[in-house]
């Protein structure tokens, strides 16, 4: 091996080695955040919502005029829903669970409005809820049809019971489990009981810090329009999504149906710009590597021209094709060396000013080892092809006259 | 000399065609990602009324829950909103909520369709510059006396009346009649300052109403409400409550009008709290346009991001123009060594090289334009159009120019060293060492 | 030492085929000063180059050291330069990055020698040639005929069979090229075989043994005993 003269000869080319060595290091701290980003949303984006999305869809009913009565729609609505061949169940409710549009609110343990608050989405719906959301009931029970409370939207929002997610009752009362059931909590001045828990059930927004804290209450709101959440029999969803919506419209002019869609395009809809992201920061990462590639090959692909007379007389001397091309990827490895080392102090330096700007989570340890590995053999692929070159030029080239 | 120069550097880059596309193109990409970011960031985190945007100001009474450390609310309650109309101290001002509801066309071929409008006053419109095709704003009395006039914006128009004049014709809101009083001309600022809860990109509202008739035709408000208490039962208990809802902007026309009506918010904010009401600490603030987008955090955290990664990518470009430049001027070493000997100066060589850098940094330009219009109608595409509204994601002049400009001087500047190095060759030492 | 039996060396392009070499046979022996000479274009170079190994030649028998090298590859026929041969090159070919210590480690380098003897060499090498104390410098801060030296110790520093000098004058002015010439001769005079390219006759008188080629053929040789001390006043 001759690291000692390679490292003593590159030190006599140092411009060449910093225009090299920057770049790889750019290229890694924006490849290793941005796969850190992707691979930080696309964890968002796996988490489950708790419903059985793929069978689920939601429309709303829109009355108007002076004929139009809302709670007998919403009554008969249900009823025809609930028994048309193909659906499971339906229920009103107030939001859609990671749709981006919702309510939430504040709770605490005592009726004090100086205690810390603990934030929770609320689903205003009824005792169906359950069932068709297809939610996992791990203790205590759902409310009953009686528990069930109809009001108009602008009187207070007092409900006395609720079925809450593990993650909110777990944040309610810590390390009681399962047995936070029947316990009470505040809902500003009203007192509220579990009276079961899911296991699992998301809020409307998918960004917020209390996205897994969420709960469903007994309470109807009377407005004039109803939201109607759907699950079907499994391969049934597109069928009845048209069938409903065709129903609905025709068996009460009185009002509009609007904002079909499937729960699977609610979420693609919720997470476009998360995917968008994901989609931008890819395209970035493969320019970057294409553009630092094409960096190498290019100086690399001139260095050796220059040298071409310093090969053919190495070759006089006696290296083999094989010790000429390890001399260039040796060459390379060393200046990918210095570059994936100062890429490593730009890569955490960036990432913790990511975190620190935006308040996201700090990068895990082997972002930066991995990045530097991979950028190495970057460079060793970029590398290869020169330098094979360099390994095929002719001995004989030493005796030729410039 | 100049086209001498330029017709050098035309041969020159022919006679390297492969180093010298791999700087064009190595430019072409830097230049091109980073002019779609800047045009996000451009247009998103620009200011939309330039003409007037330090004239305009969004309110802040601090009504927030004294228990918590919280923000102050963007909005106000109906409360102060409807004090603040009644008191009139500003030169212009106007409430302003968003809400939907169902238009019934008069026409029976189309069908009711649900619709997003904005209760707002007749200063609206003249505070924002808001162009108006047919008619006008509906007049200030119109406010106070609860007359349900309509403005709609071209595209409704287009859809309700096919693009006619339909001032006096009416319009059927939410159940209620309306007059149509005024038809606006294109008008959708970007960021949609005058509003920029929920979503500061979304297309704007069709329908504009007196803000006054949103409570007493129970209009349902589509933007946020927030309350720290629960509000009384009952509608009246809603309108006496905590809870905010209302967006309310002032024109005030310099510095002591500024002044004046932070001392009445104040004076106001002082009477209130002899009443029993904001048990916060005394916060009232005006910020002008470009103060709220930013206090708000209008532009997403993701262009941020992108911006910073965008300029290391641009960084990466030009590292590697320059080694390359290194090259291909340290290949021209023999023929810079003959133009030495011919009488070439340095400035004639420096000069010479400059213009070569500049003229691979055009070409750069010239593809990265075509590069940054690939990347903008691709962030059109995987946006979606039912997200935002997507229609400015394009090149506008400023960016031609500024792409151009960058593309050249960011070359040239980068060429500086090489340039410097080729000038300085010495043709006998290059030689030696060959 | 050195058999070479109807070397014959075409060099074909589309339209032509040149014969470089053309039925040349030359024997060397151990301790022999040959010069080849001719006039450019003769077939010099190519005799140079595949003597050295760094050509193959179309047809004919080439013998170096006992050992058979006319169908070796590219690994074997680059080990046995490594070994055997010692090259000076006309412009000297020293790797302008690598100070002289490390040019003259390049062919030790490649048999893949300890470090403690390769510096042991190098030193010698360096010493011998008068240039140690100048073993950091680069070689772009040497004359010529320093550069030369250093080729020369390069040459030498592997021990090699014979020495193989490719006009290793040309580019060094009269006072100069005497003082090289001189130290060949000195090589010469302790044991190591020289096989020297030159257009100058008058080098090549000073020689032993001359090679005169002409149109790839030998078309004189000349031999005879002379004072070398006498040639080089």
């Amino acid at each position: 091996m001759e690291i000692g003269p390679i490292l003593r000869a590159l030190t006599r080319n140092k411009l060449g080695v910093v225009l090299i060595a920057l770049q790889i290091a750019f290229t890694m701290t924006v490849m290793v955040n941005a796969v850190f980003i992707i691979n930080e949303r696309s964890k968002a984006m796996a988490r489950p919502s708790g419903l059985d999305e793929p069978n689920m869809f939601y429309l709303r009913s829109t009355g108007f005029g002076d004929q139009f009565n809302s709670e007998v729609t919403e009554q008969d609505d249900l009823d025809l829903l609930r028994n048309t061949p193909g659906i499971i169940d339906a229920t009103p409710i107030n939001a859609i669970p990671v749709s981006g549009g919702g309510s939430s609110t504040a709770l605490r343990l005592e009726d004090d409005p100086t205690l810390p608050a603990i934030p929770a989405a609320v689903y205003y719906t009824d005792d169906h809820a359950l069932n068709t959301m297809d939610l996992n009931l791990i203790a205590g029970e759902n409310f009953t049809s009686n528990d069930v409370l109809y009001q108009r939207t602008s009187e207070s929002r007092n409900f006395g019971k609720a079925v809450v997610s593990q993650t909110l009752a777990e944040t309610l009362f810590p390390g009681e489990g399962l047995n936070a059931v029947g316990r009470t909590f505040y809902n500003g001045d009203n007192p509220v009981q579990i009276a079961g828990i899911i296991e699992r059930l998301q809020s409307p927004w998918p960004n917020s810090s209390f996205v897994e804290q969420a709960m469903i209450v007994p309470l109807n709101f009377i407005s004039g329009t109803s939201t109607y959440l759907i699950r079907t029999e499994p391969g049934e969803r597109d069928r009845l999504m048209v069938e409903t919506e065709e129903t609905l419209a025709s068996n009460n002019p009185n009002r509009i149906i609007r904002d079909l869609m499937s729960m699977n395009e609610t979420r693609e809809e919720s997470y476009r710009l998360d995917s968008a992201m994901a989609t931008i920061l890819s395209v970035v990462i493969v320019t970057l590597v294409f553009i630092t590639s094409m960096g190498i090959v290019g100086l690399a692909v001139f260095g050796i021209n220059r040298r071409r007379k310093q090969i053919g007389t190495r070759r006089a001397l006696g290296a083999t094709q094989g010790e000429i091309l390890r001399y260039f990827m040796l060459e390379n490895f060393f200046i990918s060396g210095v570059g994936v080392t100062l890429g490593a102090v730009f890569t955490i330096g960036f990432s913790i000013m990511l975190s620190s700007l935006f308040e996201s989570p700090t990068m895990s340890w082997y972002y930066t080892p991995l990045g530097m590995v991979i950028l190495i053999l970057i460079g060793q692929i970029a590398v290869l092809g020169p330098s094979t070159r360099a390994a095929r030029i002719q001995p004989a080239i030493a005796t030729r006259s410039i | 000399m100049f086209f001498y120069y330029l017709r050098l550097s035309a041969l020159s880059y022919r006679r390297n065609p492969i180093l010298s596309s791999l700087m064009v193109l190595a430019i072409a990409i830097g230049i091109g990602a980073y002019m779609v970011i800047f045009t996000l960031n451009y247009v998103m985190g620009g200011n939309p009324i330039p003409q007037k945007s330090a004239q305009l100001f969004h309110l802040q009474i601090d009504s927030g829950n004294p228990n918590t450390e919280s923000d102050p609310p963007q909005q106000l309650t109906y409360l102060d909103a409807t004090a603040l109309i009644e008191a009139d101290a500003a030169f212009r001002e106007t409430p302003t909520s968003k809400i939907s509801g169902i238009l019934e066309p008069e026409s029976d071929d189309v069908r009711p369709f649900s619709i997003i409008g904005r209760g707002t006053s007749a200063d609206f419109f003249p505070m924002f510059n808001v162009p108006f095709l047919y008619g006008t704003p509906w007049d200030t009395s119109a406010d106070r006396n609860l007359q349900q006039v309509a403005v709609i914006t071209k595209e409704l128009n287009e859809r309700l009346h096919g693009g006619d004049d339909s001032v006096g014709e009416t319009l059927r809101l939410h159940g209620n009649n309306f007059q149509i009083v005024g038809v606006l001309d294109d008008w959708s600022p970007v960021p949609k300052f005058y509003d920029v809860n929920n979503n500061p990109f979304d297309s704007g509202e069709e329908v504009f109403i007196p803000w006054n008739l949103i409570t007493p035709l129970e209009f349902p408000r589509s933007g946020n409400t927030n309350c720290w208490k629960a509000p009384d039962p009952g509608p009246e208990g809603f309108l006496n409550s905590e809870c905010v809802w209302v967006q309310y902007w002032v024109e005030l026309r310099d510095g002591d009008e500024e002044a004046d009506y932070l001392q009445f918010l104040n004076n106001y904010a002082a009477q209130q709290k002899e009443f029993g009401r904001l048990p916060r600490e005394m916060n009232n603030a005006l910020f002008d346009v470009e103060e709220w987008l930013l206090k708000e955090e209008v532009l997403p955290n993701e262009t941020k991001i992108l911006s910073a990664l965008a300029a290391m990518l641009l960084a990466v470009c030009l590292l590697n123009t320059i080694g390359l430049l290194l090259s291909k001027f340290l290949g021209k070493s023999a023929e810079i060594g003959v133009r030495q000997a011919l009488g070439a100066h340095k400035g004639s060589l420096f000069l010479q090289h400059v213009i070569e850098a500049g003229f691979i940094g055009l070409l750069g330009g010239i593809l990265g334009l075509a590069v940054a219009a690939a990347g903008l109608e691709g962030i059109k595409v995987i946006l979606g159009d039912d997200l935002m509204r997507t229609d400015w994601i394009q090149l506008n002049p400023p960016v031609v120019v500024i792409t151009l400009t960058l593309a050249i001087f960011a070359t040239v500047v980068a060429g500086f060293y090489p340039i410097w190095r080729a000038c300085n060759i010495n043709p006998a030492i290059h030689l030696k060492t060959q | 030492m050195l058999d070479m039996k109807n070397i014959r060396k075409v060099f074909r392009t589309d339209m032509v085929e040149t014969c470089a070499l053309d039925d040349f046979s030359l024997t060397v022996d151990q301790g022999e000063f040959v010069t080849i000479t001719g006039p450019s274009g003769c077939g010099k170079t190519t005799f140079l180059n595949i003597a050295g190994l760094l050509e193959t030649h179309t047809s004919g028998q080439y013998q170096l050291d006992g050992v058979d090298v006319t169908d070796l590859g590219d690994y074997a026929r680059a080990k046995l330069r490594n070994q055997k041969i010692g090259f000076i090159f006309q412009s000297f070919n020293l790797m302008p990055d690598l100070n002289l210590f490390d040019n003259i480690d390049v062919p030790l380098r490649y048999r893949g020698m300890k470090g403690a003897e390769r510096k042991e060499r190098i030193d010698k090498a360096l010493d011998s040639v008068g240039l140690f104390a100048r073993r950091k410098h680069v070689p772009a801060q040497l004359s010529g005929g320093q550069q030369q030296r250093v080729a020369i110790a390069r040459a030498l520093v592997g021990d090699p069979l014979f020495l193989l000098a490719d006009e290793p004058t040309g580019n060094l002015d009269s006072n100069t090229a005497q003082g090289v010439m001189a130290l060949l001769e000195e090589i010469n005079e302790a044991g190591t075989t020289i096989i020297m390219v030159t257009h100058d006759q008058s080098l090549a008188e000073q020689s032993k043994r001359n090679i005169h080629i002409l149109d790839g053929r030998i078309s004189n040789e000349s031999e005879r005993k002379i004072d070398t001390a006498a040639t080089a006043a």
